[in-house]
């Protein structure tokens, strides 16, 4: 496979205004996996949260792998694709020739030949990552891979966002919960 | 006897298994048992029709995230009908997989608005972080429904 450039302007806009159609993180997270599984004809899209405190990865969105692989254990940071916790991209071209993956026999039982995988950055931290996962071996090209990195950027403005927003809500419904005075429309 | 209306939120996890075996060893040798499995999805996300060429490929690749639902929804199905025919042959069983528009809580006090359940069973999965940015639909819903006893499974 020739390393074509798939992601353009006018897929930046679908995503975009997909995720833009609502304020719950989670809705903006499946659609993000979804159109990127769509429109770069791969097999599956995966966002994980990083936990600090266990140094593991959480899946906030998932889309085109099937539960047993999304469930099959902890995925520790520093075992998968350790190099996204750096704050860079990292590809796996083929996932029967590398010794970054926590579970490569899971990953070809589910018949995955390539990974992608781009840090979600806020504020120079690493908060997650986001993983694309082809079902041949796949050279993508730099620009895609920036792409990619603006696309991871930008959900972590939005767990930053719906964090701040979630936040807000909770004052409400306490303030609410006071007494109806305090009811704010 | 009046009918125990019990609603059970499912999301295709190991630990909604969980909370399956637990109504079925809670509930399935009662009478007038009516249970419902709910499971609400994320729609695939409407596009724009415009001339463009990426667009256009990317509608024709819709209809695969469409097939995927579809998938999801048959195997709900499956589930479900074993349920009713094994473990829980004894109740009424109602099925409910619809796409959602809010968050999962927000769905889920909105389904006991419509149908006033006695009982409702979710699951809190372990992961802490994820919850901090997307909340905890566990906690959203103890805090809004009153007379509705809410067992959460872990």
């Amino acid at each position: 496979m020739s390393a074509e450039e798939k992601i353009d302007i006018d897929l930046f806009k679908v995503v975009f205004r997909a995720m833009a159609q609502s304020d719950n993180l989670e809705i903006m997270a499946d659609h993000l996996t979804q159109l990127l599984v769509a429109a770069l004809e791969i097999k599956g899209c995966t966002i994980f949260v990083l936990n600090p405190e266990y140094d593991e990865l959480e899946v906030l969105a998932s889309f085109g792998l099937s539960t047993d692989y999304v469930q099959k254990g902890p995925l520790l940071s520093d075992k998968s694709i350790a190099d996204t916790f750096s704050g860079k991209p990292f590809v796996i071209p083929d996932v029967k020739n590398t010794d970054k993956l926590q579970y490569p026999q899971d990953a070809q039982k589910e018949g995955i030949g390539a990974i992608v995988s781009v840090p979600i950055n806020f504020y120079g931290k690493v908060i997650g990552a986001m993983r694309l996962y082809h079902h041949q071996v796949w050279d993508i090209s730099d620009r895609d891979v920036d792409s990619l990195l603006v696309l991871a950027e930008n959900i972590g403005l939005a767990m930053t966002y719906t964090r701040v927003l979630k936040a807000l809500k909770t004052i409400r419904y306490t303030v609410d919960d006071i007494h109806d005075i305090w009811m704010l429309e | 006897m009046a009918i125990q209306k019990i609603l059970v939120a499912y999301n295709f996890t190991h630990l909604d298994q969980k909370a399956i075996e637990f109504v079925t060893s809670t509930f399935a040798r009662l009478d007038g048992i009516e249970i419902t499995i709910f499971h609400a999805y994320t729609p695939v996300p409407e596009i724009e029709t415009q001339a463009s060429m990426v667009t256009g490929k990317l509608k024709s690749s819709l209809s695969y995230l469409s097939q995927q639902v579809m998938q999801r929804e048959n195997e709900f199905k499956e589930i479900t009908e074993k349920l009713a025919k094994n473990d829980l042959a004894n109740a009424q069983i109602h099925t409910i997989f619809r796409p959602r528009k809010k968050d999962i809580a927000s769905e889920i006090i909105n389904l006991n608005r419509e149908t006033k359940f006695d009982v409702i069973v979710l699951n809190r999965k372990a992961a802490r972080v994820t919850r901090f940015f997307s909340g905890s639909v566990s906690h959203k819903i103890l805090m809004t429904l009153k007379e509705t006893t809410v067992c959460v499974v872990s």
